[in-house]
């Protein structure tokens, strides 16, 4: 059997470890066992840049990485990383799997690796000790960011200062105060406790950033074309699995922020902050690697 | 299949160790030779030389050097003795006060050099023709710096629980760095009850009291040094920066101490002193470089899940298995020095002990604890090497003086083990930690 | 040959001194700019951590010309009073050392560096292309080489005329 490696960084609970299972399991299927998909999870065969390049020498068969770190191998990526790109859930999801979403997953094709699927990231939002209502209550604070020109350049748009900062150091740099907040979706209040240290989640939902599913040009080569439609097949079918147990999971973590960390929930008019971010949007659809991809995107909203 | 593996990696990995090959080296060409029983030659060698970059690519890692640099600039500024003197009034009083007084220069000097061996040479370097002057066993001497020198690991900043925050995928280095203290402490003073009763039983002497005005010039004088401590821990605790940044703050300050304050360290000494420090840090980036990879290719033959099988096979019970794991650890710190022991088997012991519900600050200060003992014995231990030529002492010479150390240590590892509270405490009441 | 160590030890160090210095500068800067100035710079991270890298690997080929990179040198002691046998080990320390050196840093690294270009893989922040960031492996690989190959000839040298000398191994 052609053993296909996976490397993952979170754990064998989280729903993307889940849903990979799952695909393992319907690629065997599919395959009469003549695919297997072996799942490292945890980092443990290196951080999601490392993977991918991995993927490209061939030392690595397939990875998750997500849109933003994608957008350093593929350009076509930066599309998801627009801020509200996506006006909701649906929206989202009518562009993975339709035909635009295909066409970014195919994009790299060249580059060493394509894409097999999307898993979904949720929301990310503000967290800070204040509710962040509107752009004005980011003026003077220092967000935490991801060091990435789209993050950087959204949160100075909205009023705030942005800060990079290494992940591992943020729960302490929000308790000290290094930081005034920072962003991420409500699973950072949970698995990283960041709940303890930061009592308002405001849900201004400004990105939505899809986790990838990424295959090395040199194992794709490797499989016939049947086993390709399999792995594709059974990669599209996690992502609708992985789909309920993500919103299941959000759930349990609001829940449990609420409840035993006392975390309050603040809904938040995001119009202002559309608005806000507007220059980015238009910057896009004036950047002929992303325009089309951002104006079929568009098209898709309701 | 399973086997081979594991022949090939610790097989080549000890022969060339023993060779006397470097040790970076070793870790690098093991690891690819196991690396090629599963994957064809290019993809196999892009491992790992992707990991003696990326593997570097922290920013927590900046620590390191800029530790490494603030501890070399007190070692020329003369601080080590300015520390000396203020140690003598803190236990210049106990029987075998000059033992008293090494213990706790190396607590002070360590805690802000985060050095053990620049800590032994420095103190003992120092103290070794006072304690011959006064009659005291060089052999003992000896023993009592080595075995001291390495609280500095454990009490902040330590460059130790840097890399350990980098291998064990982001444990708070804040918690670390607090988690640090108590057992740091009582590393100290376990060894200064052991120093305290050999001293009675040999009859060592007292110092002679000093008087009041002593007392306050040698305290007023140590301060500036003790200063970069309460620098450090302020400006974590502050918010002002974060723990990785305060090590640039630290070589700020020292050098202003050292340079402008003190007027010890000259301008033109500088390039010199960086360079040192840039090779101290070059060998520990290219070990974790090479144990990057040394842990890629062990993950990708699951030699992870076979030690921890077989732990589990043998027990269930987290009070022995943490038992186990230590007991290995010993072992494998009479062979190996503390930055690659930690770097090669943390990615094996901390999911096995996070399973048994430990704290990876728990884990990683019980690991470090564990691996200081390692460097104070033969063959391999980096505090053993300087301590025996700072102290004029032949290795077989010191083994003897040495062994009730090493129990008292051993007992105070399982204090440290087994009440998880002796760590968490501080990072719990300052940091919030939970 | 020995010109040539010089003139590197002296390009490297130099080198090292200096990163050394701005690396120090870079991360002032970053506390001085969000503590002080309340504008956080939002590169200091990144380059910080790129000129790390440089520093941490051109460094390493300068700790190895100094012969200071850890190992173990007890079988090196005991054959203290027989060179020609302390030889013969020197030699094989340095075959296996030459192997990761050739293969790993200056083989491996290059074909990375080539691959990551063709990729076209940029940093986060500032936009740099990672090849050039790895190009540090490769580099540091062939300064690596020249000091070996300058301790291999010292080494077979002494096999020929087995004048006494001494080894200087480790810490
Ligand atoms: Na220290
Ligand atoms: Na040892």
């Amino acid at each position: 059997a052609t053993i296909l490696k996976l490397s993952h960084n979170q754990d064998q609970k989280h729903p993307v470890h889940l849903s990979m299972k799952y695909m393992a399991e319907k690629v065997k299927e599919y395959t009469n066992g003549e695919v297997r998909v072996r799942i490292y999870p945890n980092s443990q065969l290196g951080t999601q840049r490392e993977s991918m390049e991995l993927l490209q020498s061939g030392a690595l068969d397939i990875a998750k990485t997500n849109a933003s770190e994608l957008e350093s191998f593929e350009p076509a990526y930066g599309a998801f990383n627009i801020p509200y790109i996506f006006h909701d859930s649906d929206h989202f999801y009518r562009a993975l799997t339709g035909k635009v979403g295909d066409d970014i997953l195919n994009a790299s094709a060249g580059k060493g690796f394509i894409g097999l699927t999307y898993y979904d990231g949720g929301s990310r939002n503000f967290y800070a000790q204040k509710p962040i209502k509107s752009p004005a209550d980011l003026v003077g604070m220092k967000i935490r960011v991801q060091p990435s020109p789209t993050a950087v350049e959204m949160i100075k748009l909205m009023g705030g200062s942005p800060t990079p900062l290494a992940y591992g150091e943020l729960y302490t740099a929000l308790q000290q105060g290094v930081v005034d907040g920072a962003e991420n979706n409500p699973t950072a209040l949970t698995n990283s406790r960041h709940g303890e240290v930061a009592k308002f989640y405001s849900l201004d939902e400004h990105t939505m950033i899809p986790d990838v599913l990424v295959i090395g040009e040199k194992s794709w080569s490797k499989l016939t074309p049947e086993q390709q439609v399999a792995v594709k097949k059974a990669a599209k079918e996690s992502m609708l699995y992985h789909k309920e147990l993500w919103a299941k999971m959000i759930n349990e973590a609001v829940d449990q922020a609420k409840s035993s960390m006392g975390v309050t929930f603040v809904d938040v008019e995001k119009q202002p902050f559309i608005d806000a971010v507007k220059p980015m949007h238009d910057a896009a659809l004036k950047n002929p690697e992303i325009a089309e991809y951002v104006k079929e995107i568009d098209a898709l909203a309701n | 299949m399973e086997w081979l593996v594991f022949v090939v990696l610790f097989g080549t990995f000890f022969i060339f160790l023993g060779l006397g090959v470097p040790i970076s080296f070793a870790i690098g060409v093991s690891s690819l030779l196991t690396i090629l029983l599963a994957l064809p030659f290019d993809a196999a060698i892009s491992v790992i030389s992707q990991k003696m970059a990326s593997g570097l690519d922290s920013f927590s890692l900046l620590a390191i050097p800029f530790f490494i640099l603030a501890g070399n600039i007190m070692n020329q500024g003369g601080i080590a003795m300015r520390l000396i003197e203020f140690a003598k009034v803190l236990g210049g009083r106990l029987p075998g006060s000059l033992a008293h007084v090494n213990i706790l220069a190396n607590m002070m000097f360590g805690s802000i050099s985060g050095s053990a061996v620049a800590s032994a040479a420095a103190v003992g370097g120092t103290m070794a023709p006072l304690q011959r002057k006064e009659g005291y066993d060089p052999a003992y001497s000896a023993a009592v710096n080595i075995t001291s020198c390495p609280t500095g690991l454990l009490i902040p900043p330590s460059n130790t629980f840097i890399v350990y925050s980098l291998i064990s995928g982001g444990t708070s280095i804040g918690a670390l760095f607090l988690g640090g203290y108590i057992p740091g402490i009582i590393m100290g003073v376990s060894l200064m009850i052991v120093a305290g009763i050999l001293a009675r039983k040999h009859n060592y002497p007292v110092s002679p009291k000093p008087t009041f005005q002593e007392v306050l010039k040698k305290t007023l004088q140590a301060i500036p040094s003790l200063g970069l401590i309460i620098v450090i821990i302020g400006g974590i605790i502050g918010g002002i920066f974060t723990a990785t940044e305060a090590s640039a703050i630290a070589v700020i300050y020292t050098l202003l101490l050292a340079v402008v304050f003190y007027r010890e360290v000259k301008v033109s000494q500088l390039p010199k002193i960086i360079l040192e420090s840039v090779m101290t840090t070059s060998i520990v980036l290219l070990l974790i470089g090479a144990s990057m990879g040394m842990s890629w290719a062990m993950a990708n033959a699951d030699i992870p899940y076979m030690i921890s099988d077989a732990l589990l096979a043998i027990s269930d019970n987290p009070i022995v298995i943490l038992l186990l794991i230590n007991v290995i650890l010993l072992v494998i710190g009479v062979f190996m020095d503390m930055t690659p022991a930690l770097l090669i088997f943390t990615p094996i012991f901390l999911p096995i002990a996070m399973d048994l519900g430990m704290d990876p600050v728990h884990f990683g200060i019980m690991m470090t604890f564990n691996l200081c003992i390692g460097i104070c014995t033969p063959p391999v231990g980096s505090a053993l090497f300087v301590g025996c030529s700072v102290g004029n002492v032949k290795i077989d010479k010191v083994i003897k003086p040495l062994l009730p150390f090493y129990a008292v240590l051993v007992l105070a590892l399982m204090l440290v083990t087994y009440l998880p509270e002796i760590t968490l405490i501080l990072p719990r009441v300052f940091l919030g930690y939970q | 040959m020995n010109k040539i160590i010089r003139l590197l030890n002296k390009v490297l160090s130099t080198f090292c001194v200096s990163l050394c210095s701005v690396l120090v500068a870079c991360v002032v800067w970053q506390v001085f700019s969000r503590y002080v100035l309340s504008s956080p710079s939002t590169y200091t991270d990144e380059i910080a951590r790129f000129l790390f890298i440089w520093v941490g690997l051109m460094g390493a080929a300068y700790t190895l010309g100094q012969k200071k990179h850890l190992a173990i040198d007890l079988l090196a002691q005991k054959l203290e009073n027989s060179p020609s046998k302390e030889n013969v080990l020197r030699l094989i320390i340095n075959l296996v050392s030459l192997f990761f050196v050739t293969v790993i840093m200056t083989y491996g690294g290059g074909k990375l560096v080539m691959q990551v270009l063709s990729t076209g893989q940029v940093s986060p922040a500032l936009g740099v292309e990672m090849g050039w960031i790895y190009s540090a492996i490769p580099l540091s690989g062939i300064f690596m080489l020249i000091y070996l190959f300058q301790d291999f000839i010292q080494c077979l040298n002494t096999l020929k005329s087995p004048a006494s000398h001494s080894s200087e191994e480790q810490i």
